[in-house]
């Protein structure tokens, strides 16, 4: 946990080297390479494998089989196995320290505005080197709130509008997690679950609100195009009945008053407020909500709590002490971010119970496990812990999906990366051997289409 | 139509009645703004006009303050009775324009996030010590801003270094809102960004549901009149419909622009393109920020980034958008290779020269290190000579809107001179005069900080010893 932090410090803390060199990464004209990629293993989306060739043609994948032939022009390289590229669920890579550890951001409040890319080059190459591809990132690291958070393509050549897939990929929170030296019990865990929920509902209430507008201005409108007839209709009476009046006045020889006219008030449009608006569309399952959430009873208060919103995408991360709750997660369809890393005795509170058999167990109880490596920067040993994962008892399988398709599907961009199927955009991997051995590595990784990694 | 228009007709008539009284008041400021009209004849061995070659042994005729006439002494008839400086030995180049300061400010800061209501005019002690040093140092025309701790901070003012009132220092008393893309204290990259975008989304919110209003108090008026069988007098528009490229919000010529919230009007301006913008970025991934801000509201080419000397490696982009940039004083960039703990260092202005940015070089607080020592370095760091003067004269008189004014010396322009013993880029040159508007307004036999220091001889009155080593440095050219 220690040496993780001393490497996050000096991942965020460097400053980024000149331009000068020539950079050894590089994706300059995306559109310009065709690629033919053979392997006798294509791992096509986890427990689909053929053997064959992967044909990639201005940053997609084309074609993917047998019997597929180089078109004239293009580049064909030659590995053990063909994967789609790691996606990190749960990191910070690439955001200042500023919002990485910002206790006061919003639900709107965009982590893509933190991200770097005029620094950081040397973390997101390591990062490539290790077959990361993606990452979702998000700030306020343990705060309750932890902003708008966004899918980023790792690309160190990346200018700042083009690095994210995705700006508003879910909004983050965290319940419970300790602070240097200021752990928080139960009772201040369970107190952050009620904010939790008085978020979601404050976006609910804020949307009703709207949706109640709408209609009641709707309502207003018509009975006041209604009265505006009726009243043009009997203008010539009532002009008579005026006229008649003022004459009336002064012969009477006093002051002429107009009739008082009252109308029903126009209904007044609720307060713009972006934070509520952002909560609405969590609420309303347009964006999930990742939650960090470690322990047994603000989890199970949490989902009891949660219930209500029926269409609210809940994510956990963490989820340390998830392993018992697993039926219920299941039930609810509720995916986990594991971080299936190992840790000493320095470990924080909340990860007192750490288990490397979290994944397995909550995989073996039906529920959707995806990898993260747990907000501290750090993404490039992700495929090794998703392989120690598997030797703690996770499926094959699954430990690949959960590194790969199911972040994707989960944060919304599985319609274009995570697999290696035709359509995608190819942000692709070429290994040495099996993608959940500690003994392998990339030997080419091609981001959007373009060879970024050599061996 | 008497009852219900009435308290805005009446709202409008006192808006009016206000900005007439605004007027009336900006008339008689102005008439007592004027400097002293001044007449002066310059002579000078060599005078860089910034507008064209150099002339040698030319004159430059000054009057009513404006150059009347600029070129070689055989060609410039002297006019009779008027006073003559300078001579042979002396060569004379414009004042410097100072694009981007806050130094002339009581206080730099505003604690409020979002405060265009606000005008700098009101913190401008004209008093202050910086003004004198400002004119030791041969700046004429000075752009003064809000501090970069801010989001969106108050409205700037183009002012001369010289005068006893705001309204005497005063040459344009508004020009420029300044904002920040990077985070003021207490907020991070993130809420930064959010508070800037809020603010303009504020805005736009603001504006339909005020012309929402407005439409339904001029329908209920309407119907209003149809109950009570009156006509309805045709209603008069005194707005103005919104202008701008980037967004706009039908129908407000309805509202009177006097009866718009203050504090949303120097917005209002800026999407309207009526407003220049500086924007501060403290690292170069702020000019992401600050240019999509500047771009989503339509006032990117009204916009100048005030740049932090990190910000060189977003050059590509800056010019790209074709902006112009203030430079920050420090002008070489020094940072750590993660890897090897090398020092790299970048020397900034050659960065931008190299990729056509106009950019404009700013003095440090610091007056020895004002806008001559910045031009003189900036050409020891690989700028040529004339990108280096044009720095501190042309393309900041440009930024301030005052291209044709100040900057160089041409008939018509403002006389504002500056004539010293040798080249201006040269740091053993001594700044003998300095003419402003035609007046002088510092000449060094008469500096009584400098020969306190350099010749231990006459302190000058009413200076405290404290400030003497402050001014020390400021004298030494």
């Amino acid at each position: 946990m220690l040496e993780c932090f001393a490497l996050f410090s000096l991942a965020t803390f460097v400053q980024p080297l000149t331009a000068p060199e020539p950079p050894r990464i590089q994706s300059d004209s995306p559109a310009a390479q065709t690629l033919l990629i053979r392997s006798d293993r294509i791992i096509v989306r986890p427990g689909e494998e053929l053997s064959g060739a992967v044909l990639v043609q201005d940053g997609r994948i084309i074609a993917v089989g047998p019997g597929l032939t180089a078109p004239e022009g293009a580049r064909t390289l030659e590995g053990a196995v063909v994967c789609a590229g790691y996606f990190d669920a749960w990191s910070t890579v690439g955001v200042v320290p500023g919002t990485v550890t910002d206790k006061k951001l919003d639900p709107a409040s965009r982590v893509i505005d933190g991200v770097n890319t005029h620094a950081f080059e040397k973390v997101r190459e390591d990062l490539l080197r290790a077959g990361v591809t993606s990452v979702r990132v998000q700030g306020g690291n343990g705060a309750d709130v932890g902003g708008t958070g966004a899918i980023v393509r790792n690309d160190p050549n990346s200018r700042h509008g083009e690095i994210a897939l995705l700006t508003d990929a879910c909004v983050a929170a965290a319940v419970g997690v300790s602070e240097p030296n200021q752990v928080q019990d139960v009772f201040q865990r369970i107190d952050g679950v009620d904010k939790l929920v008085k978020l979601i509902e404050g976006g609910r209430s804020y949307r009703d609100r709207l949706t109640d507008y709408d209609e009641k201005l709707a309502e207003w409108q018509k009975e006041i195009d209604e009265k505006a007839k009726e009243l043009e209709k009997d203008f010539k009476k009532a002009k008579k009945k005026r006229d008649s009046d003022m004459e009336k006045a002064e012969e009477d020889g006093k002051e002429f008053k107009e009739k008082k006219y009252k109308e029903d008030k126009k209904p007044k449009a609720p307060r713009l407020d972006a934070n509520k608006a952002a909560m609405a569309r969590v609420e309303a399952g347009e964006m999930p909500l990742v939650v960090e959430i470690h322990r047994v009873p603000e989890i199970r208060e949490l989902l009891a709590k949660t219930a209500v919103f029926g269409r609210l995408r809940l994510i956990l991360a963490g989820a340390t002490e998830a392993s018992s709750l697993g039926s219920e997660l299941a039930a609810r369809d509720i995916p986990v971010i594991v971080w299936p890393t190992p840790m000493g005795n320095t470990r924080l509170d909340e990860y007192r119970h750490h288990d490397l058999e979290l994944a397995g167990k909550l995989h073996e109880a039906g529920v959707e496990v995806l990898f993260g490596s747990g907000g501290q920067g750090t993404a490039g040993d992700l495929s090794a812990l998703a392989a120690l994962a598997v030797g703690n008892g996770m499926d094959r399988n699954a430990a690949l999906e959960a590194l790969t398709i199911g972040p994707a599907r989960n944060f919304d961009v599985g319609d274009r990366i995570g697999t290696v199927e035709p359509g995608k955009e190819a942000d692709l991997l070429v290994l040495t051997g099996d993608p959940l051995a500690v003994s392998t590595r990339p030997a080419f990784v091609i981001l959007n289409g373009v060879v970024v990694v050599e061996p | 139509m008497q009852y219900s228009m009435k308290p805005t007709l009446n709202g409008y008539a006192a808006v009016k009645a206000t900005l007439f009284g605004i007027a009336l008041a900006a008339v008689s400021s102005t008439a007592t703004a004027m400097m002293p009209s001044g007449d002066l004849v310059i002579e000078a061995g060599r005078i860089i006009t910034q507008a064209g070659d150099d002339i040698t042994d030319g004159v430059i005729v000054i009057r009513d303050g404006r150059i009347e006439a600029v070129g070689p002494a055989g060609e410039v008839e002297k006019p009779w009775g008027m006073n003559v400086v300078g001579g042979p030995e002396f060569t004379a180049y414009p004042g410097f324009v100072e694009a981007h300061t806050s130094g002339a400010l009581d206080r730099a800061n505003e604690s409020v996030d979002v405060a265009p209501f606000l005008n700098i005019r009101d913190s401008i002690d004209p008093v202050s010590f910086f003004f004198e040093n400002v004119r030791r140092n041969g700046i004429t025309t000075l752009g003064v801003h809000q501090g970069n701790n801010c989001v969106i901070g108050a409205r700037g003012m183009v002012v001369r270094p010289m005068g006893r009132t705001v309204e005497e220092l005063m040459i344009r008393g508004e020009f420029g809102l300044k904002l920040s893309a990077a985070p003021k204290s207490g907020k991070s990259r993130a809420t930064q960004a959010q508070a800037l975008r809020t603010a303009f989304d504020d805005l736009r919110t603001y504006l339909n549901e005020t012309v929402g209003d407005k439409r339904h108090e001029g329908d209920k008026a309407g119907r209003e009149a149809l109950y009570q069988g009156r006509e309805l007098d045709e209603e008069e528009s005194k707005g103005r419909a919104m202008g701008g490229t980037a967004w706009k919000v039908d129908g407000l010529e309805v509202i009177p622009r006097g009866e718009l919230d203050v504090k949303q009007r120097p917005l209002l301006q800026l999407v309207e393109g009526r407003m220049a913008a500086f924007i501060y970025c403290g690292a170069p991934m702020d000019v992401h920020l600050a240019l999509e801000v500047a771009r989503d509201n339509g006032f990117l080419h009204r916009t100048t980034l005030v740049l932090d000397n990190s910000c060189w490696k977003a050059a590509d982009i800056i010019a790209e958008a074709g902006v112009t940039v203030v430079l920050d004083s420090n002008m070489t960039h020094t940072e750590l290779d993660p890897y090897t703990g090398k020092e790299i260092e970048t020397d900034v202005p050659k960065v931008f020269a190299d990729r056509g940015v106009r950019f404009a070089l700013s003095s440090s607080n610091s007056s020895d290190q004002s806008l001559w020592y910045q031009a003189a370095l900036a050409t020891g760091l690989g700028l040529d000579r004339a990108a280096a003067l044009d720095a501190v004269t042309i393309v900041p008189a440009e930024i301030l809107g005052l291209g044709d004014r100040v900057g160089s010396l041409e008939v018509g322009f403002d006389g504002n001179v500056v004539l010293s013993n040798g080249d201006p880029l040269s740091t053993t040159t001594w700044i003998e005069t300095v003419v402003l508007e035609g007046e002088t307004v510092y000449n060094r036999s008469t500096d009584g900080r400098n020969k306190h220091l350099y010749e231990g001889q006459s302190k000058p009155a009413g200076s405290k010893s404290g400030s003497m080593g402050h001014s020390a440095a400021g004298n030494r050219r």
